[in-house]
């Protein structure tokens, strides 16, 4: 091994730093460093590029060195000279590497100034470790993707909307052989309006909000062609909308990829070892940025607590090794008895929240308090499930008794499932009433049920407002009115309960689960009311400073600390999921609804999707012939082979490196091995041969 | 912006460039941090290279170091005497091992150094006994010190001789995901 080289050849004294007389010694070992070729300790890039950049002589990365300053200074000072032996392209090429480098740091301070909440995130990781901040770095990416799509819809949909309304374009009716039933659209207020009615319409999108940019209804089918002398100039904002929503989506899954493979990175070169070993614990369980001596006594706690978990983990098992077959039967039939009642919780809730959908659906025409209670229903109904069940589902995990581990992952896939599913759920109940699957006579004069929905796509976007606002109004009344509350009766009070009670923990996994059930819906809702990025970006923007504030002065820290590098990749698949189910919700809304007579841009058209095709036939000749030809066969064949021949490629390199690192591990173990035999081998010669041992020790 | 500095020369900081992982800024901004900790003692002019050293006390104080249970055997590993007495070559070394660009084995051969608290080139039992008992305050019982001890060098130790080498606590290191964001001190 290199740096045994280094210990052998470099004999430091135990502080690992040169005596005056060792001093001559360094000097001479450091002018030989750099003409042998050197295993750096940074086994990453750097050496492969200089040694391909530097040809012959492969130049030192100091930085990466063991060594103390002061001899990195003089092997500096060595290289230094030695350069002018050099050919010149070999200092051009190390004047390169440094101006890269530097411009490589250059930017990074750049970009570091522009980071949002830097110094807050430092802060949260230094007093609460890295399981917490990696919710906050979640939550950031969330913010900015929300914004940049916000953006995106507001250059493409949004402003040539209100650009053409303010010039005085008028939307076009609809052309197709229909009733006039169908083209009713009254969304404005009839006669008084009550002085309450403004708090109401904010709150469930209807009223004044109803008829705006907010929501889709609002949005003109106006397809602008203009053809003044010189230029040529056509918006076609139907197109435009549909499009961006499918941009929106494609952007959203590429940055969310792009995301999973950095984190799935490190895990891949980590080989995904076991979580829980003790090494890992002694060793890289303490966080060095760990400011305060609070925190400290926490993180001392904390190790402590991880310590005891995992010896009461090797209790357990060595206990249920010793199970009796009887015991055994009665532990696994219990265990399929709590995951019936865990399922059947879970169905019980997706039952209570179609019955909710409907009733409201059915009252929403109630006026009053009353009314907006009715509209708010689902949404109520969704989030008492989601804090309910998880805590029956705790306790019940009680009585399952599986190993602490387990116990976490089963905990956060029924959290997933439920919170995922009754979404899923809510829109379905809608979907059935839009397209009457109960009462088949409402909807055969328009193909969607005009009487309840005089613009179906509307009420869904109001569904989806009504939610996003919701989530927003419960964590906030939440923070007042639980939050900081228990923190003061748990401060001033003490007795036992408030003692057993204590103060609230920072949980990661819930709180995560509820930023992507709220991007599950933002995503979901963006076809059907266009600024709810913009609503969404500006929610978690408040969501952050009040977790923020909640974590700062309410929160002790979690005792069971959640692992941030292999979390963050959970994270980011579950909110894939989320991204499937809304985009199976776009595809059908896209593909297989009769969009309204009545109102948005898509009016005219059978499916939404119809309008790409019309839109071919005002492209010119040669880009038509273009787009036609990517479509035949005559390219997606080959196209599709030489992907074929690309993914075999990468799957064959893949597996190449998996067994290249199986084999180097194997390979480090057996020279751990052949030097026990040698120690041992060696151990075998010494009395064979005292006379020398004698004369040396002289 | 720019040579309006008077504390180091220009080839000076050049050579902090290349030998740690930080930038001209940052380098002003770690010798301002070190005069800090004694005013009096570090002069504004390092263009002749004082030698001046920190005592051990002082550089303790670091609020990023006050709490560490390990800032006596960090100030000991990078310190020339071994006593935790610090140059400024010392300290921007320090900081520059426990910055986020420093890569893993360069931070894995430190930190094999700092568990070492007999400087004997290997972790045996007593070293870690003691950094168990820093890294949770003494509450561990006699027994389930001894049983942690056991169990971490059954996982760890391949080679089989009752105690960890350098070899083997870089492999260890190299399967954790979290060293490089814990063994990381942010100044």
């Amino acid at each position: 091994m290199t740096i045994e080289q280094q210990r052998q050849g470099l004999a430091f004294s135990g502080s690992g730093h040169p005596t005056d007389q060792e001093s001559l010694r360094f000097r001479r070992v450091s002018s030989r460093m750099s003409t042998q070729i050197y295993h750096e300790p940074n086994s990453s890039t750097s050496l492969a590029q200089e040694e391909e950049q530097s040809g012959s002589e492969p130049t030192l990365e100091l930085r990466n060195t063991v060594f103390p300053m002061a001899l990195k200074k003089a092997a500096r000072q060595v290289q230094q000279m030695q350069v002018p032996a050099q050919f010149n392209g070999g200092s051009w090429k190390q004047k390169r590497i440094k101006f890269v480098r530097q411009f490589k740091s250059n930017v990074r301070e750049f970009l570091y100034f522009f980071s949002l909440w830097g110094k807050t995130l430092q802060k949260i990781g230094g007093n609460f470790g890295g399981g917490v901040q990696s919710y906050f770095i979640f939550l950031r990416f969330l913010v900015i993707l929300n914004f940049v799509s916000f953006l995106l819809i507001a250059g493409f949909v949004l402003i040539p909307s209100i650009v053409f309304r303010s010039v005085g374009i008028k939307p076009e009716s609809s052309k197709a052989d229909v009733s006039s039933e169908c083209l009713k659209y009254d969304p404005n207020p009839q006669g008084l309006v009550v002085f309450y009615e403004f708090f109401l319409d904010l709150l469930s999108g209807t009223g004044f909000m109803e008829y705006s940019y907010l929501f889709y209804g609002y949005y003109n089918n106006s397809v602008i062609v203009t053809s003044l002398v010189g230029s040529h100039f056509s918006y076609n904002i139907p197109l435009a909308y549909l499009l961006t929503a499918v941009f929106y989506f494609a952007f959203c899954l590429i940055c969310i990829i792009v995301r999973m493979g950095k984190a799935a990175r490190v895990a891949v070169t980590t080989g995904g070892s076991d979580v829980r070993s003790y090494s890992m614990i002694v060793f890289t369980g303490w966080d060095y940025g760990c400011l305060g001596s609070k925190a400290t006594k926490l993180k001392q706690r904390n190790i402590y607590y991880r310590l005891q978990v995992d010896l009461e983990e090797e209790r357990l098992k060595k206990h249920a090794a010793s199970l009796t077959l009887c015991n055994k039967v009665t532990l696994h039939s219990l265990r399929v008895l709590m995951f019936f009642v865990a399922v059947g919780l879970i169905v019980a809730t997706f039952l209570a929240i179609a019955r909710a959908t409907t009733f409201s659906q059915e009252n929403s025409h109630v006026p009053g308090i009353l009314g907006l209670f009715y509209t708010y229903l689902p949404s109520i109904v969704i989030t008492l499930g989601n804090f309910l069940v998880p805590l029956l589902c705790d306790q019940i995990a009680l009585l399952e008794k599986y190993p602490p581990s387990a116990t976490v992952v089963v905990a956060l896939l029924r959290a997933v499932v439920l919170r995922l599913v009754s979404l899923g759920i809510l829109l379905f109940t809608l979907w059935k009433q839009i397209m009457c699957h109960d009462s088949r006579d409402k909807c055969n004069l328009c193909h969607y049920n005009h009487e309840d929905y005089q613009c179906w796509e509307t009420s869904v976007g109001q569904e989806m407002y009504k939610l996003t606002l919701f989530d927003l109004l419960v964590s906030i009344a939440l923070l007042v009115l639980v939050e900081f509350p228990r923190r003061m009766v748990v401060d001033h009070w003490s007795c036992k309960l408030t003692q057993w009670v204590g103060r609230q923990e920072f949980v990661v996994p819930s709180n995560v689960l509820g930023l992507v059930y709220g991007q599950t819906v933002v995503w979901t809702g963006a076809l059907f009311c266009p600024l709810l990025p913009l609503i969404n970006t500006v929610k978690f923007v408040i969501l952050f400073y009040c977790k923020k504030i909640t974590l700062f002065y309410n929160c002790r820290p979690a005792l069971r600390t959640f692992r941030s590098t292999s979390s963050a990749i959970f994270f980011l698949a579950v909110l894939l999921f989320g991204w499937i189910l809304a985009l199976v919700v776009m595809i059908y809304s896209v593909a297989v609804i009769h969009p309204s007579f009545a109102c948005g841009p898509f009016r005219s058209f059978f499916r939404m999707w119809k309008i790409v095709p019309e839109s071919f036939s005002t492209l010119p000749e040669g880009a038509r012939d273009f787009l036609f030809f990517i479509g035949s066969q005559a390219f997606s064949i080959p196209l599709f082979a030489i992907s074929c021949v690309f993914m075999c490629y990468f799957i064959a390199l893949a597996s190449i490196y998996g067994k290249s690192v199986a084999m180097l591990r194997a390979q480090l173990k057996l020279a751990g091995q052949d030097k026990q035999f040698l120690v041992k081998q060696i151990e075998k010669m010494k009395p064979l041969s005292p006379q020398h041992n004698e004369g040396e020790q002289d | 912006m720019g040579n309006k500095q008077t504390i180091f020369t220009a080839q000076q900081l050049d050579a902090y460039q290349d030998c740690t992982y930080f930038t001209r800024k940052e380098i002003l901004r770690l010798f301002y941090r070190y005069r800090d900790l004694a005013p009096q003692l570090v002069p504004l002019d390092y263009t002749n290279h004082p030698d001046v050293k920190l005592p051990y006390e002082l550089i303790g104080s670091m609020p990023e170091l006050k709490d560490n249970p390990f800032r006596q055997r960090i100030a000991e590993v990078f310190s020339e005497d071994g006593e935790g007495n610090m140059t400024l070559d010392n300290f921007l070394d320090m900081f520059s091992v426990l910055s986020e660009m420093a890569p893993r084995d360069l931070k894995a051969y430190y930190a094999f150094k700092i568990y070492d608290f007999n400087n004997d080139d290997f972790i045996c039992k007593s070293d870690l006994e003691k950094t168990l008992n820093k890294l949770t305050r003494n509450e561990l019982t006699e027994d389930e010190v001894k049983m942690v001890c056991e169990k971490v060098i059954d996982e760890a130790d391949l080679d089989n001789d009752g105690r960890l080498s350098l070899e083997d606590f870089q492999h260890m290191i190299n399967r954790a995901p979290d060293f490089l964001s814990t063994f990381h001190i942010r100044i």
